[in-house]
């Protein structure tokens, strides 16, 4: 968007869409309230988080899931968490976090293909990740039997607050991983 | 000093392995075969003992340690000099960094999904009555699981009825027509009520009135009676005779 500052109207509208929106809003959506498509919506949230940071509002805005979200400060979860169970808690036991490593990085991937970095069964893992949205099918694989192809969804970026797929930490190079518990080997190495 | 091994909650035999290799401290790139596989045997020992059951996994990576183990064992033919020696081990090893790259990256996935549930949403309304909004934007987000888990949601709900229940039948329409010719014998008619002799249970009735309009129907038989309330009776049509 070209032109001058953003017009109060449409920053206290986004606030307005924020605070009604329970799932990200998207420049999608946003367009679609206001009627008109030349404003972005990544400047208005910019300018609004700016504004909440310097209002020291006990809410901000986050960038998640292709959109933005209203969301109350982590410094106010002890006090939320006395009153609210959350609904919709993920409880990813080991397995479960294992194996949406593997879907998220490798996808689309094969079940076969996560039993073999894993080097366990994984189906029942799987199906409690479908069932809680944050792995989804995304197809079938060319190859022999035709196996589904499993991928992460909306909900998976959002259960982790990631903007989108790019967001996810980097896996680990292998050197690093190596070099990450003990005193690095190729340091003594280099020094003999 | 008793020997005590750690009962941790393994989520495979990959995971049991680098256990033992971050313990004892080894080198993953010169894992000393012949102790690890002593390790990793007894501590399947210990879960058969306590009986656990030890899944498959567990036993194909004890298969493979030991096949690795007697690979090392096993003299080997000199290398050419540029020929890089293959060693046994090459195979697990690259499997274990794999399993252990996705197992840090599950552990900072954990860390996000924290992060992540430290922050309440704000936002509550839900968006079914907005403007604008044709019966296709409600199907866009919905995945066939979900379709699938809505369909036995009402499945579910639905009131069970009690099964009808449908025996087969005893008396067969066909036997009671044949009763029914064998009782005229040589004669040209008999009595309805002859018909209906010896018959008791209140289907054999039925099954035998079926016989009768079946027999009408085919023209082997007219029903006759002279007047109302008196006998009636089974006549053989001529065609019959």
């Amino acid at each position: 968007m070209t032109g001058p500052a953003l017009e109060e109207e449409i920053l206290q509208v986004t606030e307005v869409l924020l605070t009604a929106s329970p799932e990200p809003l998207t420049q999608g959506r946003f367009n679609q309230s206001l009627q008109r498509d030349d404003v972005s919506l990544d400047e208005v949230a910019a300018v609004l988080m700016r504004r909440f940071e310097d209002q020291q509002r006990p809410v901000q805005i986050v960038a998640v899931a292709g959109g933005y979200q209203l969301v109350t400060r982590a410094e106010y979860e002890p006090y939320l968490k006395r009153l609210f169970h959350r609904a919709g808690k993920l409880g990813l036991t080991r397995a479960a976090l294992e194996t949406m490593a593997v879907v998220a990085y490798r996808q689309p991937v094969t079940r076969s293909e996560i039993e073999q970095v894993r080097g366990v069964n994984s189906d029942s893992v799987l199906r409690s990740l479908l069932e809680k949205e944050l792995v989804a099918i995304k197809g079938r694989d060319e190859g022999v039997g035709r196996p589904l192809l499993y991928g992460t969804t909306q909900g998976f970026l959002q259960a982790f607050g990631l903007r989108t797929l790019g967001d996810m930490p980097k896996l680990k190079e292998i050197s690093e991983i190596m070099g990450a518990d003990e005193t690095p080997t190729a340091v003594s190495h280099a020094a003999e | 000093m008793a020997y005590r091994v750690h009962l941790e909650n393994f989520e495979g035999p990959l995971d049991l392995l680098l256990y033992f290799i971050q313990r004892d401290q080894i080198d993953i790139y010169d894992i000393p075969i012949a102790h690890i596989t002593a390790e990793y045997l007894s501590y399947l020992e210990l879960m058969e003992s306590l009986n656990l059951s030890v899944a498959g996994e567990f036993i194909l990576l004890a298969a493979t340690l030991m096949h690795i183990k007697a690979r090392m064992l096993l003299p080997r033919a000199e290398p050419l000099e540029d020929e890089p020696i293959e060693d046994p081990r090459q195979e697990l090893v690259r499997q274990l960094i794999e399993y252990q790259r996705f197992k840090e990256a599950s552990e900072e996935f954990a860390r996000l999904a924290e992060n992540r549930r430290a922050h309440f949403p704000v936002g509550r309304t839900i968006d079914v009555e907005a403007d604008g909004m044709g019966p296709g934007d409600y199907l866009q987000d919905v995945s066939l699981f979900q379709l699938v888990a809505v369909f036995k949601e009402v499945i579910d709900r639905m009131p069970s009825t009690a099964p009808l229940q449908i025996s087969a039948e005893p008396i067969k329409l066909d036997d009671r027509i044949r009763i029914i010719q064998q009782a005229f014998g040589v004669a040209n008619r008999i009595t309805f009520l002859k018909v209906l002799q010896g018959v008791g249970q209140i289907q054999e009735v039925v099954v035998t009135f079926l016989a009768i309009l079946e027999l009408m129907r085919r023209g082997v038989i007219v029903v006759r009676q002279s007047a109302p309330f008196a006998e009636i009776y089974l006549q053989k049509t001529e065609s019959d005779q």
